[in-house]
């Protein structure tokens, strides 16, 4: 089992306070949720942790290992996958070659976590597009985008995945699906990280959420206790309603 | 202009094809053929001299393009520098022929080792700038090399360049001879055809066209972007010191004009035109740009204009260059001859690399 440690976590960007000192533990045993209201510091935590964004101070340990401020390419190499807001893929190329590119960087790492693809359309079969393997990714549909992006994700083998925003932009039917392909790769042993705005289907996905408000954790522990705890109501379910 | 060629690109391969092998199509393999023996046909369709000398320089000019065709084709980074990496070739062949007596031979892997590691220098601005930022960049060090040798006192020769002995003869066979020349050119140019079809084709090239199509996303993977773009410009300027080296004694005679910015622009145009991401693109390129004024009479001058105003044209007509092109055409007509649905899996004339 996989940890990620993240301890008094603070990025500035001039003088905004994207995260004021976040303490979060992740275990890849463990289906965590992560919500807060728009500019709560979520998807700068996820680059902050990724290495897109060097932390202003405090400490990230992944395994034990010290990653703060590590390049975001040796991030990738250590089993910390992720997915990006935006519906992400190699555009000019087909889905076969968007799954091949991750397969073949995935299995260059000598440590044995995360799942193991003998071949692009194994995986492409278990995300569920083995039909568009010789589509070129440009063309497709969003819903099979934000697939294919949780599927070149998972061929980077990663013991740990951090999806930002998966099902933004789905139908319901299309996170429906998302959510069974997000339970079938935690079954494989890889640890899911997730945020969304989507309350209803953080609920039935995650065991624990992590509430954000303002760069700060508001509230973290099991979905049932967060979801009704007043501050969380205040700050982030009561606007919505 | 690069989103709308992506968004053609895409069009025209929407239609699902089998999983593509490595190995090249039928039609491929009959028009690298038909290519191969007309370019070791040509010298014995009487050309003449004159035709016969731009030929030689033609193919040298493509070895080069070849090598460019991989940072630019496959990592998307398009670099001003190589008529100055190929002067780093040519410039090391000539200062080792005249103090170490060393021949084209003997100077031909280190004219590729200095014009690779000169390569690795003009490429570690685009770690930090991109685009036209960085193609400026290499156009400048360029600019400067040119400087540098024309200042460079009697170990560059300044500004009347440096002299070379003949290339000499290997196995009876004289090199020197404008047809016997032509032949080793051929035989470097197919070489360096072959190699970027290998490279393109490989895990490698994979991992380059990642970073060409999302550098943050293959960051993610793993992949060490730096690295990579600075390593295949490193491997390009392989091609463009074995360029210079074969140019040095081609020529016999080199001087600093020959690899100034002006040089790289012709480079990027036969490119351009021809198509980074073909396996004919590059020699295709070079053939037009160097032939196309010389069949049509144009005037130097004129021709200058010409190449300007083509240049804007090929960018906003030709993403993908003549040949991608011509292809599309022979797919259109293709369609119409046989129905819309034969189209499925049918070999790509263009022979598109990736």
């Amino acid at each position: 089992m996989a940890t990620l440690e993240i301890k008094g976590l603070r990025k500035t960007f001039g003088g905004v306070v994207a995260l004021a000192g976040v303490d979060v533990t992740i275990q890849s045993d463990e289906i965590l949720g992560v919500i807060g209201p728009n500019g709560s510091g979520k998807t700068t935590l996820f680059n902050t942790v990724c290495g897109v964004y060097r932390p202003t101070s405090g400490t990230i340990r992944w395994n034990g290992v010290d990653i703060a401020g590590k390049p975001a390419y040796l991030i990738g190499r250590l089993g910390l996958g992720r997915t990006f807001q935006q519906a992400m893929s190699f555009p000019a190329l087909t889905v076969r070659e968007n799954v091949q590119i991750a397969i073949e960087h995935g299995s260059r790492r000598e440590d044995d976590a995360g799942p193991r693809w003998s071949s692009p359309e194994e995986l492409l079969e278990f995300v569920g597009l083995e039909a568009f393997a010789g589509e070129v990714t440009s063309v497709m549909p969003f819903g099979n985008l934000r697939r294919l992006g949780v599927a070149v994700a998972l061929g980077g083998r990663p013991a740990q995945l951090l999806l930002d925003e998966p099902a933004a932009g789905l139908n319901e039917g299309e996170s429906v699906q998302l959510v069974h392909l997000l339970r079938r790769a935690h079954e494989l042993g890889v640890g899911i990280c997730i945020i969304d705005h989507h309350v209803g289907l953080m609920a039935e996905l995650c065991a624990r959420l992590v509430v954000l408000h303002f760069g700060n954790k508001i509230a973290d522990g099991p979905v049932d206790e967060v979801l009704n705890d007043p501050k969380v109501i205040e700050v982030y379910l009561g606007g919505e309603e | 202009m690069a989103q709308i060629a992506t968004v053609a690109d895409a069009s025209v391969a929407a239609v699902r094809r089998p999983k593509k092998s490595m190995w090249p199509s039928a039609a491929a393999l009959i028009l690298t053929t038909v290519v191969f023996a007309g370019v070791l046909a040509f010298p014995w369709l009487n050309p003449g001299y004159r035709a016969l000398s731009f030929a030689v320089t033609t193919g040298i000019t493509a070895i080069v393009l070849y090598g460019m065709a991989i940072p630019f084709g496959q990592a998307g980074v398009m670099s001003l520098g190589y008529a100055g990496l190929m002067g780093f070739g040519a410039y090391t062949a000539a200062i080792l022929s005249r103090d170490f007596g060393l021949n084209m031979w003997e100077a031909m892997p280190i004219s590729a080792l200095v014009a690779a590691l000169a390569a690795g220098l003009f490429g570690l601005p685009s770690l930090r700038i991109s685009g036209h930022h960085f193609a400026i960049t290499t156009y400048v060090m360029c600019e400067l090399l040119r400087i540098a040798l024309t200042n460079g006192g009697k170990f560059t020769g300044a500004a009347s360049g440096l002299d070379l002995p003949p290339i000499g003869t290997v196995l009876g066979v004289k090199l020197d001879k404008l047809s016997n020349t032509y032949m080793l050119v051929a035989a470097f140019m197919f070489i360096s055809m072959l190699a970027a079809y290998c490279i393109a084709n490989s895990g490698y090239g994979r991992t380059l066209r990642s970073i060409r199509e999302n550098e943050q996303l293959a960051r993610s993977l793993g992949v060490n972007t730096n690295l990579h773009k600075v390593g295949a410009f490193m491997l390009s300027g392989l091609f463009a010191g074995v360029g210079g080296d074969l140019q040095a004694y081609n020529f016999r005679h080199i001087s600093p004009d020959l690899y100034g910015g002006a040089t790289s622009l012709y480079f990027a145009l036969m490119v351009m035109l021809g198509g980074p991401r073909t396996i004919f693109g590059p020699l295709a390129g070079a053939i037009i740009v160097t032939f196309l004024p010389e069949v049509m009479r144009i005037d130097p001058v004129d021709s200058r204009i010409a190449y300007g105003l083509a240049l804007i044209a090929v960018v906003m007509l030709l993403p993908g260059g003549v040949i991608t092109a011509v292809g599309r055409g022979y797919q259109r007509v293709a369609r119409t001859l046989r129905g819309r649905d034969a189209i499925d899996g049918s070999p790509d004339p263009g022979a598109s690399w990736t």
